[in-house]
């Protein structure tokens, strides 16, 4: 179980603490934040800092950290993942995760905290019976709250009538435009080597969910090729037996925005990525020269979008000297990186070349970095996954229904 | 031109005032509208003044004045400031009318109740009132706040409030009492007699909802009695699926605990497995089908074992992943091995997660890979590194690659190693050299293209990858004495660019050890070394002044050898470090003294006088060789995660490798097969659908309206005419004691369930319009 929850900012000073079982010093903030300031880079810290009375399992997402004591043994993972679980409630809740935000609304953190966790377990994690509970702040509640000089909850107090049954979905939802859309994100992570042969590569893809239906809708979404999928996980919503054996998603959907289900898929070997950069470094005498080209392969006449190249350099590098056919580049003196920002690449376009030559303080300066490139495929779903239609039961009208797919790169590395 | 200057200089600042005054005036304005910028900021400001405002606040008759001045109070509890100097003023507003003004109170009241014990009863009787409120979200708030109250004399009443609120109608509100329960026992352990026995009222409970939470207080209560376990076993199988998702943690969890104390070990050891073969051969000749068929019955898992396993498998696909590896564990630790790769894709699909949730699995992984590397053989791809993975992800990846390594693979990891060799980040690539020596060491065939590979390292322009490498190096030829003479003149050669001292050190070891090999090469090595002795660095130097004693030992007539190491010990005499010096003196004792004693000894009569000595010492002296040069044991390289399979797969233990407070590791499996018929449920009623079904992610059913289960008693059936597992289990079980009425619903339902199979199929067809629906918005 979880005893306490210290929020700390980006300088490791407490801004919400919350005791479930009894205080805690906040001593043990202190010893931790002397392990954050070890490390170059917050990333790096273990996850999990075994201390002689506590293990200080902590999270740290958006310039802030989640850091638990934990004096007893439990899942490892189960904590984890109820951090994780509050930094999602509290941007669900505030637009944006930032010190900012959980200062301006710390009332609400803490019924929320209140909420969600009893005696160190888990509670009402669901952010629609939240919801319910304690109202996101919004502007208007704001105004109303000032001007009329009372505060937003005491006029409706929930019931709660829909904790025992769905837990995911508030009772009485109404629209007066009944829609839904489902967004299929896809991911690449691949590593392909300085020679282009694919190291390692796989979609993980996401079906993200913006649910605006009143009622209790129970919908069923079939897909044209549901093989395709290697593994998945679901919603809790979505009906598991159903799709083992009818491979169709059956579910009574949460309000508002939702993960409906994650999925990975392996890419057939005769499958090529939608691009391929081909990088070519000559360390010199004191510098070196580098010739960097894209190829475009397989994206079904999509353009590529938002690509940007990330080159790391050696730290001795001191200037870069260089010419690109298309886009422009930045040297980061200070990552000692350049950031080649190529934009929109179009079919037609021949490919983006960067060439250019750097020097170096050192006289061989170190190489093997691993180039980076991110970009972004509007309507394109790399491993071919296509919903074939959305059914709707239940309720009598009919909703505006809308897909669409988009393929990005996750972690894309080249090796040089 | 001065003039412009001084001009300019007053307009600007005329524009600043100008700006300023705006701008105060857009907060001002906006203040009033209650939008400031930082529209919380002001709670945060703990003047005296403001201190003494906050007592008065709470005293207003306004609602909005209280609320400002408690949260206020709380922004200070953020800040880390005492301010139980309140406690009298807030406990007032316990019984206020809105219900934020009492939550807020609530949030103080848990704080600071500990500290103010007298009067944190003062709120006690209003938590009574407000447990018998209609509104259920209220009754539960009263249960959870006041159970919170840390205050050791109120457990009475906590208790009595629990045994209300057990029978509650609300799943909510008997979800609270049974988390209320671990905190009544902390406040008063004697009360455990009553609590077991409203846990054993509330295992009945037949809402998935409630029963995690039960679980849980079973677990803090009363672990050990798993007795109470038995006649609900079959129900928590079932309700696994609809319980909410940290349920399902808590209930693997406890119904793994109990599978292992009443169920045989799926997997008997090998040591069974050889008495199984044993008795085959010697009872062979009468009627070996029939003693075939009696083993195979005593592997035949148990039913209710293989119903956990059934009813936890699709739990593998929830996005939860402390639910995935809950699963895992009970794979892991409980299924058939054939069963377990099951466990494999799902665990390599949180790798994508979060950093920290990552770094958990892969301990995990890591250690189940010590066991059955064969379950994450397939999956080899997934573990390689990528440079943007932090120390701790990156190091288990490297192990988890040594250890899934095997004849058909091994060359691609040690590829890809190598890969990692380059990379500019010094410790990523030594710790890649530690992998590629493991993988060598696992794997004697292989050791031979790793040694090559780790000998052209010995080039590279990385000091740190020198040292490491030839560490590695050192550590397989000690593997193989017999053919290393070519490998170690290579890495005797590389010595004159190599700086590291750690490297330096174990070339010399490695040189003196296997001297015999290197008849013309050794000596030189040690002619050089005498010459930079001075300037080596203290390990360095000891090991030159043990080479040059193991030399002698082996050569004592040489002269040149002798005079070569009387100049070393020499030096070493007057060596700034005593372990040097030391060194020196017994090696010279040991060695040198003897050499004296066989070509001195007749015409050196000042010496006779040690003469005596010097005989006992010969005992030494005839052991030369033995002593300075005997077998040398390797040192074995030991996977970092040896000693985490001890511990449970999923615990903190596990990820800590050591045993955390409150750590218990799972029971052995019984020798004898418990009785299996306390599982029987003696409750004649009890039947698969007895339980609330939750909205359900098994259940066929269609939604079905809140209204008919909202605040339905405990025992009320819900009617799931669809529910397909139902009819097939009633299909197949040839259950002789369900009476007539049930028969024909069986029918019924076989009905209704084809009428159901069909309707799919007779969509009308203008549903396909929704076909290709890419819609861009």
């Amino acid at each position: 179980m979880i005893d306490s929850l210290f929020v700390l900012n980006a300088t490791g000073k407490i801004i919400i603490e919350k005791h479930w079982r009894g205080l805690i010093n906040r001593q043990v903030v202190d010893y931790f934040n002397d392990q954050f300031s070890k490390q170059s880079s917050p990333e790096d810290l273990l996850p999990i800092i075994p201390t002689p009375k506590y293990q200080l399992v902590h999270v740290y997402r958006s310039g802030l950290t989640f850091l638990s004591p934990v004096s007893n043994e439990v899942d490892a993972l189960l904590v984890l993942e109820f951090l994780h679980r509050i930094v999602d409630i509290l941007a669900e809740y505030f637009g944006e995760l930032a010190e900012l935000s959980i200062r301006d609304n710390f009332d609400i953190v803490y019924q929320l905290l209140e909420e969600m966790m009893d005696y160190g377990y888990p509670l009402t994690t669901e952010p629609n019976a939240l919801k319910e509970m304690i109202v996101p702040p919004n502007i208007i509640n704001k105004v109303i709250s000032q001007v009329a000089g009372v505060t937003s909850v005491v006029q409706h107090v929930p019931n709660g009538s829909t904790i025992s049954s769905i837990p995911w979905r508030k009772a009485g939802v109404k629209y007066t435009n009944n829609e839904i859309y489902f967004d299929v994100v896809e991911e690449i992570d691949a590593i392909v080597d300085r020679n282009g042969a694919i190291v390692s590569s796989e979609i993980h893809g996401l079906i993200q969910a913006n649910c605006r239906l009143s009622g209790m809708p129970d919908l069923t979404l079939n897909f044209v090729n549901p093989r395709v999928l290697d593994d998945y996980s679901f919603h809790p919503c979505v009906r598991y037996n159903k799709f083992e054996n009818e491979r169709v998603l059956s579910f009574v959907p949460p309000d508002g925005h939702f993960k409906l289900m994650t999925y990975r898929v392996n890419l057939p070997h005769h499958q090529s990525l939608p691009l391929y950069v081909k990088p070519q470094i000559y360390i010199g005498n004191g510098g070196g020269k580098f010739d960097i080209s894209i190829n475009i392969r397989n994206t079904e006449g999509k353009p590529i979008e938002n690509v940007l190249l990330v080159f790391p350099l050696a730290k001795s590098v001191s200037s870069v000297n260089a010419t690109c056919s298309l886009g422009s580049y930045i040297f980061d003196p200070v990552t000692k990186s350049i950031r080649w920002n190529i934009g929109k690449i179009e079919l037609k376009d021949r490919a983006p070349m960067l060439s250019g030559n750097f020097s170096s303080t050192e006289q061989t300066p170190e190489s093997g970095h691993t180039i980076t490139i991110d970009f972004l495929i509007n309507m394109y779903a790399i491993s071919g996954l296509k919903v074939d239609s959305l059914k709707i039961y239940n309720e009598a009208y009919k909703p505006y229904k809308g897909v669409r797919s988009m393929t990005k790169a996750g972690k894309f590395q080249i090796r040089t | 031109m001065s003039e412009y200057l001084s001009k300019a200089a007053a307009f600007a600042q005329n524009a600043a005032k100008l700006s300023k005054k705006v701008s105060e005036g857009i907060v001002e304005n906006a203040r009033e509208f209650g939008l400031e910028a930082t529209s919380s900021g002001h709670y945060f400001d703990t003047s005296e003044e403001k201190m003494r405002d906050i007592k008065r606040q709470l005293d207003s008759r306004h609602d909005r004045e209280k609320m400002d001045g408690l949260k206020r109070l709380i922004a200070m509890i953020s800040k880390g400031r005492d301010v139980s100097e309140f406690f009298p003023d807030v406990v007032k507003n316990v019984a206020s009318q809105n219900l934020e003004i009492r939550k807020l109170v609530y949030i103080y009241l848990l704080r600071y109740a500990e500290q103010e014990p007298d009067l944190a009863l003062l709120s006690i009787n209003t938590f009574q009132r407000d447990l018998t409120d209609q509104n259920q979200l209220i009754r539960a708030m009263a249960l959870r706040v006041m159970s919170g109250i840390r205050v050791p004399v109120i457990s009475p009443i906590v208790l009595l409030a629990i045994k209300k609120c057990m029978t509650d109608l609300s799943p909510y509100v008997r979800k609270t009492a049974a988390h209320a329960i671990p905190k009544c026992y902390s406040l008063d352990p004697s009360q455990k007699d009553a609590l077991v026995d409203i846990i054993t009222t509330l295992l009945n409970d037949n809402s998935p909802f409630t029963i995690g939470s039960v679980i849980t207080a079973f677990n803090e209560v009363c672990p050990d009695r798993l007795d109470l376990i038995h006649p609900h076993y079959r129900k928590f199988c079932r309700m696994l699926i609809d319980a909410d998702e940290w349920g399902q943690i808590v209930i693997m969890g406890l119904l793994l605990r109990y599978a292992r104390t009443q169920f045989l070990n799926p997997n008997p050891d090998n040591h069974r497995v050889a008495e199984k073969e044993k008795s085959k051969t010697v009872y062979s000749d009468e009627d070996s089908d029939e003693s075939d068929n009696s083993l195979d019955k005593s592997y035949a898992l148990d039913p209710d074992h293989e119903q956990l396993l059934r009813d936890s498998l699709p739990l593998l696909q929830s996005r939860n992943s402390a639910v995935v590896l809950s699963v895992a564990k009970i794979f892991y630790h409980l299924a058939p091995t054939a069963d377990a790769y099951k466990l494999s894709k799902p665990l390599i699909r949180l790798l994508h997660s979060h950093r920290e949730i990552q770094y958990v699995v892969l301990a995990n992984i890591a250690t189940m890979a010590t066991q059955r590397p064969y379950l994450f053989e397939p999956h080899l791809q997934q573990f390689f590194v990528r440079s943007t993975d932090p120390a701790f992800i990156r190091n288990l990846k490297m192990e988890i690659m040594t250890l899934v390594a095997t004849e058909s693979n091994i060359t691609g990891i040690l590829r890809e190693l190598q890969e990692y060799v380059k990379s500019p980040n010094k410790d990523f690539a030594t710790s890649a050299i530690r992998a590629i020596g493991r993988c060598a060491i696992g794997m004697p065939e292989m050791a031979e293209s790793c040694l090559n590979g780790l000998m052209k390292l010995l080039w590279s322009k990385n000091d740190a990858v020198v040292a490491e490498s030839v560490v590695v190096i050192k550590r397989l030829l000690q593997l193989r004495p017999q053919d290393n003479a070519d490998m170690i003149i290579q890495l005797a050669k590389a010595l004159d660019h190599i700086t590291v001292p750690m490297a330096r050190a174990s070339i010399f070891w490695l040189v003196g050890q296997y001297a015999q090999n290197l008849e013309k090469v050794a000596p030189d090595i040690l002619r050089k070394a005498a010459k930079t002795f001075t300037t080596e660095a203290d390990v360095v130097k000891l090991q030159i002044i043990n080479l040059g004693a193991k030399l002698l030992s082996l050569h004592s007539t040489d002269h040149t050898l002798n005079l070569l190491f009387q100049y070393v010990l020499n030096l070493a005499r007057y060596d700034l470090n005593y372990d040097i010096r030391d060194r020196a003196r017994l090696l010279r004792g040991l060695v040198l003294i003897s050499e004296k004693k066989e070509t001195n000894i007749d015409n050196m009569g000042v010496e006779g006088m040690l003469s005596k000595e010097l005989n006992e010492s010969s005992i030494l002296t005839n052991n030369l060789k033995q002593i300075l040069l005997c077998e040398k044991e390797a040192p074995s390289e030991e996977s970092p995660s040896v000693g985490r399979d001890r511990f449970t797969i999923g615990s903190m233990s596990l990820v800590l490798n050591y045993s955390v407070t409150g750590y218990k590791s799972l029971p052995d499996w019984p020798t004898e097969k418990p009785d299996g018929s306390v599982r029987e449920n003696l409750d004649d009623t009890w039947n698969r659908n007895q339980y609330i079904k939750g909205f359900g992610s098994d259940s066929f059913g269609r939604y079905i309206p809140p209204s008919t289960y909202d605040n339905k008693p405990v025992t009320k059936q819900y009617n799931d005419s669809y529910d397909s597992e139902h009819f097939y289990d009633s299909y197949e079980s040839s259950d002789d004691n369900r009476n007539h009425d049930e028969k024909t619903g069986k029918l019924n339902l076989l009905f209704i369930f084809f009428i159901y199979r069909k309707v799919p199929n007779k969509q009308p067809p203008e549903n396909k319009k929704y076909l290709h629906l890419e819609i861009k918005y």
